[in-house]
């Protein structure tokens, strides 16, 4: 018996695993995994790293901006070169610095059009894995934020929190096959669900084909789920197909913040009757 | 144990890549899987029960830090890493191009294995034909890595090895 497990003792301990991993899943389906210190360990290893990548992440991605816009002036000689070159670093500084000012400026007004319960917060991480559209916040449940919170800018609805530790929140975007909003047609007040799929982008599902949709349409959020405050903008129809069959006409939706582009959010507490004003 | 934290480390660091710096590749949606390639390596070349927990681990770390529901990688992982194992019983990898293909296999694997879990455990309408599209393309990209991959992993060992023997 013990010679059997000797000998096998790497298979034996990768089929524990195989249990374990299942028995997880299970727990975590029933909503019986909270607080489990082992996630808010490897958080905990992970976040300071992840945090000082994004920077240099952003720091590359502010470069490339830079070095298009010098792609104008190749034509020109060596040494003007050097000096626009010098001068567009300047330059983008000041245009990084202005643009978050202003960033700011509108998430600071923004939130004064929202409930009460708001914190603000900055992306510090994306899904490390395709199947999932995801992102970790720097604020968790020490800053005030707590699961199923609304995660918005001032131009639209980026997705839901999910998950918190103390100091981040992870966060299932608008684009993700998980997730569903409920959402109005903004012409017609016809409802439906928009949810990311891994085929076809951003849909807007369960909608009628006696609904008159068209072409340009205007989603937004229509505050029955509890979660996001009503009429925040979420999207804008950019294809209507309808079926041969079927009771439902299919719609996609390009979505109306760009999350890989977004830098800070707000976190928005679950308010009944919250009215975002125009 | 030193070798255990050593892989577990760049584990952790590659996860953090695949957040942040490898999002920069051009390859659409799907981040190359470099947390399964290290899995793979730890199926082939050190097949131990550290290494069986070390992918659980990995797995978990990623479904930690990216995944709607806990469990679903770990456990994609694990299998990846016992599949490796048994098939690496029979088979003897050395060149980059097998390497590639046992990578590709493993990536399918895992694909399989979460278009499962996802089915049992997230039922999520029409979700089959753009699942295979990335089980494919995050495969792809993965056996495309893999050698390069494989050959850091392998020098990293080395000067760990060498630093072991001159501390002894």
């Amino acid at each position: 018996m013990l010679a059997f497990l000797r000998k096998n003792q790497v298979a034996l301990s990768s089929c524990c695993c195989l249990l374990l991993s299942i028995y997880i899943l299970t727990a975590a389906a029933r909503g019986q995994l909270k607080n489990e210190p082992l996630s808010a360990l490897l958080m905990w290893i992970m976040r300071p790293l992840q945090i000082a990548s994004q920077e240099t992440v952003n720091w590359i991605k502010g470069f490339q901006e830079n070095y298009d816009t010098l792609a104008g002036f190749r034509s020109e000689n060596e040494r003007l070169r050097k000096r626009v070159q010098a001068l567009e670093v300047e330059r983008q500084k000041l245009l990084e610095a202005e643009a978050t000012n202003r960033r700011l400026k509108e998430l600071l007004d923004f939130r004064s059009h929202l409930p009460d319960t708001v914190v603000t917060a900055s992306i510090i991480a994306n899904s490390a894995s395709s199947w999932f559209q995801s992102c970790l916040l720097n604020k968790g449940s020490a800053d005030g934020v707590r699961k199923g919170m609304a995660v918005v800018t001032p131009l639209g609805v980026v997705g839901q929190v999910v998950a918190v530790t103390a100091r981040t929140a992870k966060v299932i975007l608008l684009t993700d096959p998980n997730s569903g909003i409920d959402v109005l047609v903004q012409r017609t007040r016809s409802r439906g669900i928009v949810s990311g799929s891994l085929e076809d982008g951003t849909v807007l599902k369960y909608v009628k084909r006696s609904e008159d949709i068209q072409e340009g349409d205007r989603l937004i959020t229509s505050g029955v789920d509890g979660v996001f405050p009503k009429g925040l903008m979420v999207g804008t129809v950019i294809k209507v197909r309808k079926q041969h069959l079927g009771l439902f006409q299919f719609i996609e939706v390009l979505p109306a913040v760009r999350s890989e582009r977004v830098e800070e959010v707000l976190v928005v507490a679950a308010e009944s009757g919250a009215e975002k004003k125009p | 144990m030193r070798l255990f934290l050593l892989y577990f480390s760049v584990g952790v660091f590659l996860i953090v890549l695949q957040g942040t710096f490898l999002r920069l590749l051009p390859f659409g949606p799907v981040v190359p899987d470099l947390v399964l390639v290290l899995c793979v390596y730890l199926g082939l070349h050190h097949p131990t029960m550290g290494a069986a927990l070390g992918s659980f681990l990995l797995g978990y770390s990623v479904d930690v830090v990216s995944s709607r529901l806990l469990g679903l990688n770990a456990f994609a992982m694990s299998l990846v890493f016992l599949s490796v194992y048994l098939s690496s019983r029979s088979i003897w990898i050395q060149n980059p191009l097998v390497t590639s293909f046992v990578v590709l296999l493993a990536a399918l694997v895992k694909g399989a294995a979460l278009v499962l879990l996802w089915a049992v455990f997230l039922s999520v309408e029409g979700f089959w034909l753009g699942a295979a599209r990335y089980i494919i393309m995050e495969a792809l990209v993965a056996a495309l890595l893999a050698p390069v991959v494989f050959a850091l992993l392998r020098r990293g060992q080395n000067y760990v090895e060498k630093f072991r023997v001159a501390a002894q």
